[in-house]
């Protein structure tokens, strides 16, 4: 649908996106992570056509995005920018209308009532947004961002410095969207919060280091393997296992972790040849490395994977 | 057209919530409103000495007589029609200056407030934001003006010597209030735009934005000194050359107006 081929984007001497590609497909929730001035802002201005590409280009739907076109790119992405952009001295609804009628929309009062009552805001319609607590301006900014009916939305932190509740509420949002076959692109530095919902991550410093599903990106960069705890000492039962078509065995005091291609058909003759050795086990389960593990082995590396 | 309206209303909405702003401009007007009864009408009643018998009126009584609505005024509603006729000026441009301020804020506040990426994110072009933004400070100007312009009708009937009036329904006066002062405030506050489409600061902003109003300024001291007579025919000059001027300025505003540079290098 949407998607970024070799973009680059360069600030005079300064290089802040560096060949990046990858597509946004509908109805998928696509995470781009990476450390503070890695170019997530400026790959998001890119595809929301408020700035060019150095080199490379957006496309969408297949259709190269230019300055004569990037009205009509913009008319289908909602953009939610890091700062929730309210004009402070109008009321919330007088906000939301005047995007309305930015945005050439039908019947922009009704639209307009409408999302007020969709993101539980009815009743704050009148009040100035200057006078809105950090969450509930983030509301009506994510109001704004949708009023037009995009089917890209493209999210710059949509949950820093919310409360747990609200940050709850926004997650649920996104879930949402990604429900209505939206293309939803979460830039973020939550990790906690892509593990959650994240159908597809990235991970960008500069250059693009990987892109693909947080459990593919286990596998690449971890590969599969089972941890097994046992009772005594695990490091004597090394030798055995490897002599058993194991060789990527590690023991660390109780436990064991052994790599495995497929876990379904290695599990019962790892288990049958400690317990031949006379092992007690207590538990066998697949390794898990959370989405915080590949992220800084991939930040830490710097290389593509 | 639907999002300059749209961008425009909003300008007022702001305006409506923060009347604030339009101090300044009500303060100048009301000033530029009085000053010339003080000069025409208070002065001589307090000194009682009467304008027309003055020698510093008499070179100008004579020129100002020959014209076609001063032919019939009394020698003392002659003077002080030529003084408030001479005052129009200021009376335009008053409220247009005192939007200078507003108007060279206006894309750097946006900016400022974080207001300005949002904004740009919709269908919005160049032309539409600046003609909105132009339009949000040129539109409470010419209100002004024209409601200065009636009460100051009204404060001349009812104060000034019998007949004296007229001279704001002469066409240079009409002129000047309708034709040559929008056309002039919008080539300022377009000027003023453009100084908030390219500088980084509010400050700056303002204090280039003041500098605008010199040659405004220069033109009424023109006026008020006799060095430059405005007559009809030098109204239509100076309207053609304003409507002309505003077009280069839009499109010079337009091709300055960097979407790129405000969002990436501003702080």
């Amino acid at each position: 649908m949407l998607a970024a081929v070799h973009l680059t984007r360069r600030f005079g001497q300064r290089l802040a996106v560096e060949d990046a590609t990858f597509e946004i497909a509908r109805g998928e929730i696509f995470a781009l992570l990476g450390p503070n001035g890695a170019g997530k802002t400026t790959t998001l201005r890119m595809l929301a056509g408020l700035i060019e590409p150095s080199a490379g280009e957006v496309t969408l739907d297949g259709h190269r995005v230019e300055p004569g076109n990037a009205g009509r790119l913009r008319a289908r992405v909602g953009f939610l920018t890091e700062a929730p952009g309210l004009w402070d001295r109008l009321t919330v609804r007088e906000n939301l209308l005047t995007y309305a009628r930015l945005h050439g929309l039908a019947s922009p009062a009704v639209i307009v009532e409408q999302s007020l009552k969709m993101f539980g805001i009815a009743d704050r319609g009148d009040e100035r947004a200057a006078l809105l607590s950090k969450g509930l301006k983030q509301r009506v900014a994510l109001a704004r961002t949708l009023l037009h009916n995009p089917d890209i939305v493209l999210l710059d932190e949509p949950t820093s410095g919310l409360d747990p509740e609200s940050a709850r509420d926004v997650r649920e949002l996104i879930v949402t969207l990604r429900d209505q076959n939206r293309a939803v692109l979460l830039s973020t530095h939550n990790l906690d919060e892509v593990e959650r919902i994240a159908t597809t991550v990235a991970v960008l410093r500069q250059r693009m280091l990987a892109v693909d599903s947080p459990e593919s990106l286990r596998v690449r960069l971890f590969g599969r393997r089972l941890r097994i705890t046992l009772t005594g000492k695990a490091g004597s039962f090394i030798p055995a296992l490897r002599e058993s078509g194991h060789p990527d065995v590690a023991a660390d005091d109780h436990t064991l972790s052994i790599a495995t291609q497929d876990a379904t058909r290695d599990t019962p003759d790892v288990v049958r040849v400690l317990v031949e050795r006379g092992a007690q086990i207590m538990s066998v389960v697949p390794e898990e490395h959370s989405l915080e593990d590949i992220y800084l082995r991939l930040v830490r590396e710097g290389t593509p994977q | 057209m639907t999002r300059i309206a749209a961008l425009v209303s909003k300008e007022f909405a702001d305006l409506r919530h923060n009347p604030g702003v339009l101090l300044p401009a009500l303060l100048t007007a009301a000033i530029s409103i009085v000053l010339p009864f003080f000069v025409a009408v208070i002065v001589p009643a307090w000194t009682g000495e009467r304008l027309s018998d003055s020698s510093d009126f008499q070179v100008a009584l004579e020129i100002y007589r020959s014209q076609p609505e001063a032919r019939t005024l009394s020698p003392e509603a002659a003077v002080q029609a030529w003084l408030f006729q001479q005052f129009l000026p200021l009376l335009v441009l008053a409220p247009v200056a005192a939007s200078m301020s507003v108007a060279a804020y206006t894309v750097i506040g946006e900016k400022q407030a974080r207001t300005l990426e949002p904004l740009l994110a919709t269908p919005i072009t160049t032309f539409e934001l600046l003609s909105a933004k132009v339009l949000g400070a040129l539109v409470p100007a010419i209100a002004l003006t024209v409601a200065s312009f009636i009460i100051y009708g009204a404060g001349i009937a009812l104060f000034a010597s019998s007949g004296a009036v007229r001279v704001l329904f002469a066409p240079r006066s009409l002129g000047m209030v309708f034709l040559l002062g929008p056309l002039a405030a919008l080539a300022a506050l377009q000027l003023a735009v453009c100084v908030s489409s390219r500088v980084n600061d509010a400050r700056s902003a303002q204090q280039i934005g003041a500098l605008i109003i010199l040659p405004l300024a220069g033109l009424l001291v023109a006026q008020l000194t006799g060095t430059v007579a405005v007559t009809g025919r030098l109204i239509g000059i100076f309207t053609i050359v304003l409507a002309t001027v505003n077009i280069i300025l839009m499109r010079i505003g337009v091709a300055l107006f960097d979407r790129e540079s405000i969002l990436t290098r501003w702080q």
